[in-house]
């Protein structure tokens, strides 16, 4: 077994004999992890147990990755393969689905451990202990249901979990990326407002003074420069509200409007830095699954390359279909080494450039999107063809099969031929439909038919 | 998603006792489940329909406290535990008790040794029994004991006639320390001026506050306050 797997073996042994007496709950539906970990919360008496008994787990994996992690993190970063490292909530909603849709363009993905960053956060805040309970057993068990993936034994490791977290930078580095992040911060916030601030706390004192939604609007100078669900107010206004419900929930302090979105703002741009020192030390691209915090890394870096535009365009709507993909048939995209020939499909007239271009994605996502209809319709064309091969020699052979005679099959190629010759020639056309009909049958079990299957299921 | 509250609990428990065993080869579990232990152990030479017990308690052989009986009954497909005993109150222990055992037992781990200071014993008693229900007087008995000593005289402390605990106290002098006091005489005090330090409290713990308190008394204190003859006057 693989040094790294052994480390995720280890990994998934601490989960078991954390969460290994509730996992029989877990269902087999896409949302079962979400919805155990609200039903555990909810579960009289039993959730204060379990919040009990679980208290050290933080310490456990706050031991297991100072051990690991210099090994987990040399290895991936030696392993010459495409990398995506993910950013946005804990888990992607369904780990599964996101997986699928990435590893469909990419080798391995890289995320985040949800429990030491679970349990960093529960240091640093206030955070309600139910509502912590149903996020701990939703992200645990949303990478639990990819175990088999993650220990898989393929040469390239197809998903890695790593400690990721701004909190475990070493100081000084930790210092340069909040450094940086209040420089991009007071720049944005400069430019969007109107303002020549140099600091950051002018900056948010400045948005402070906003205390209501339809005046914060109406100072934005420059709409160009936000993402898209701000450019609109009913959009801005509703994300503005979540975002402050969400800070109630986990008891953080709320002051103005303006305020708020200031703290969002610069909590994106410290993402940002966090997310760019972690992809550098994996040599790795970066994916999200929201738009909003790939709008802020994009912004930051003019735009990303075509690998991890095309990785986070698959991430989209209109790519759910991908889901439907069994699992198991992305190690058998591996193992047959056709990930490439994947690639070559789904990079069909994308370049770095058109890539960086694409601020939103739109061009990118359209243009996966017709290659892959143009991809399936090509298998689709081919399947047909060696099918109309086939139906063209069974009319040969149905003199032999149905009649049993030789009359009429042999065929007219000179004066002289002999009866062996026939028999050649029959048996020719029988290892020829042999092949042809392998081939209809690899075709139809390879692994763009299961795309066509799946993208056909939706 | 229909949840099996004893198994779940069990099986919960049993994992973190299971990791705490690799923490620590000596760890020690809590009596209820040494029982269970006990009873398991005999039940492979049992018959199908068989009833095997086990038994454990904390203390010495003179000062038995938390004495746990576990009966169970070997069955074709599998064994089924009967009864849960707490020997000492003669009951059986609901599943919701069985739980604050769990839960104490693990908030009391979180401490070094086996003993623990009143206020912690009164901390982990609150975190787990519901309704902030316990309270340490500690540096406040010499309050406590001035508020006993008016509301005496007030005639507000209604014992029956020829209590000698009353006599008792009087004979007291003033500068003795609150170690020196009896235990009796600590509760009586302590209970009687509870209200006046905190209203939702029903339970004072009137152990000096520099003496340490074994942690097999602090389940004690729970399981008296739970199953015990006290308990009837605490219902929610």
């Amino acid at each position: 077994m693989k040094e790294i797997n052994k480390i995720y073996e280890h990994y998934f042994d601490i989960i078991d004999s954390y969460f290994g007496s509730i996992k029989n709950y877990l269902e087999d539906d896409k949302y079962s992890h979400i919805d155990l970990g609200m039903n555990i919360a909810n579960y009289p008496l039993v959730s204060d147990l379990i919040l009990d008994a679980i208290d050290d787990l933080g310490t456990e994996i706050m031991q297991f990755w100072p051990e690991n992690s210099k090994t987990v993190l040399s290895l991936v970063k030696e392993q010459d393969s495409l990398k995506c490292v993910y950013s946005g909530d804990i888990t992607p909603v369904i780990l599964e689905d996101f997986v699928k849709k990435s590893l469909l363009y990419i080798d391995t993905v890289i995320i985040p451990d949800p429990i030491l960053n679970l349990t960093i956060l529960q240091s640093q805040i206030a955070l309600d202990k139910k509502y912590y309970l149903s996020k701990l057993v939703r992200h645990v068990f949303n990478v639990w249901k990819l175990k088999d993936l993650a220990l898989a034994d393929i040469e390239k490791n197809a998903l890695v979990i790593l400690p990721i977290n701004f909190n475990i930078v070493n100081e000084d580095d930790k210092n340069k990326l909040l450094l940086d992040a209040y420089k991009r911060f007071i720049n944005y916030a400069n430019d969007v407002f109107g303002q020549k601030f140099d600091n950051e706390s002018d900056s948010l004192i400045f948005l402070g003074k906003y205390n209501d939604a339809k005046k914060l609007y109406s100072g934005i100078k420059q709409f160009n420069l936000l993402p898209n669900i701000f450019k609109k107010f009913d959009t801005f206004e509703e994300f503005l509200m979540h975002w402050i419900d969400e800070k109630r929930h986990f008891q953080l302090e709320t002051k103005t409007v303006g305020w708020d979105f200031g703290e969002y703002l610069l909590s994106q741009f410290i993402r940002v830095q966090e997310h760019k020192f972690f992809c550098e030390k994996v040599s790795g691209e970066p994916i999200y699954d929201y738009d909003l915090p790939y709008f802020f890394f994009s912004y930051e870096m003019g735009g990303l390359d075509m690998d991890a535009s095309i990785a986070i365009a698959l991430q989209k709507e209109k790519f759910k279909w991908i889901a439907n993909v069994p699992l198991p048939a992305l190690k058998i995209l591996r193992e047959e080494n056709k990930l490439e020939y994947m690639r070559s499909i789904l990079r069909k007239g994308i370049t770095d450039l058109k890539a960086k271009r694409d601020e939103d994605l739109l061009r990118t996502s359209e243009q996966l999107e017709k290659n892959l209809k143009e991809a399936f319709e090509e298998q689709e064309e081919e399947i047909a063809s060696l099918e109309r091969e086939v139906a063209v020699i069974t009319k040969k052979e149905i003199p032999i099969q149905t009649a049993g005679s030789m009359v009429g099959f042999i065929p007219v190629i000179g004066n002289y031929i002999s009866i062996p010759f026939a028999f050649r020639s029959i048996l020719d056309l029988l290892n020829q439909r042999k092949e042809i009909t392998q081939k209809i049958e690899d075709k139809k079990t390879d692994f763009i038919n299961l795309l066509i299957k799946s993208y056909k299921e939706e | 998603m229909e949840f099996n509250y004893f198994n779940d609990a069990m099986k919960i428990y049993l994992d973190y006792i299971s990791r705490q065993f690799k923490k620590n080869p000596g760890y020690m579990p809590h009596p209820l489940i040494r029982a269970l232990t006990n009873a398991m152990q005999g039940i492979e030479a049992a018959k199908d329909g068989e009833n095997v017990s086990g038994i454990s308690f904390e203390g010495t052989e003179n000062n038995i406290y938390e004495p746990y009986m576990v009966i169970v009954q070997k069955k074709k497909d599998g064994i089924e535990i009967k009864e849960i005993l707490n020997v000492k109150v003669e009951k059986q222990i609901p599943i919701d008790v069985m739980i604050m055992i769990f839960r104490l037992q693990i908030h009391l781990d979180k401490i070094n040794g086996g003993t623990v200071s009143p206020q912690q014993s009164v901390d982990a008693l609150n975190e787990v029994i519901p309704g902030n229900k316990f309270y340490a007087l500690g540096d406040k008995w010499k309050e406590a004991r001035d508020k006993f000593a008016k509301l005496l005289n007030e005639g507000k402390i209604h014992l029956p006639p020829n209590d000698p605990k009353i006599e008792e106290f009087k004979q007291i002098d003033n500068n003795t320390p609150w170690e020196n006091y009896p235990n009796r005489l600590r509760a009586l005090i302590g209970g009687s001026t509870l209200k006046y330090f905190d209203k939702k409290a029903k339970i004072a713990i009137t152990t000096p506050k520099n003496v340490r308190v074994e942690k097999y008394k602090v389940f004690d204190i729970a399981i008296e306050f739970l199953l015990g003859k006290i308990s009837k006057h605490f219902k929610p």
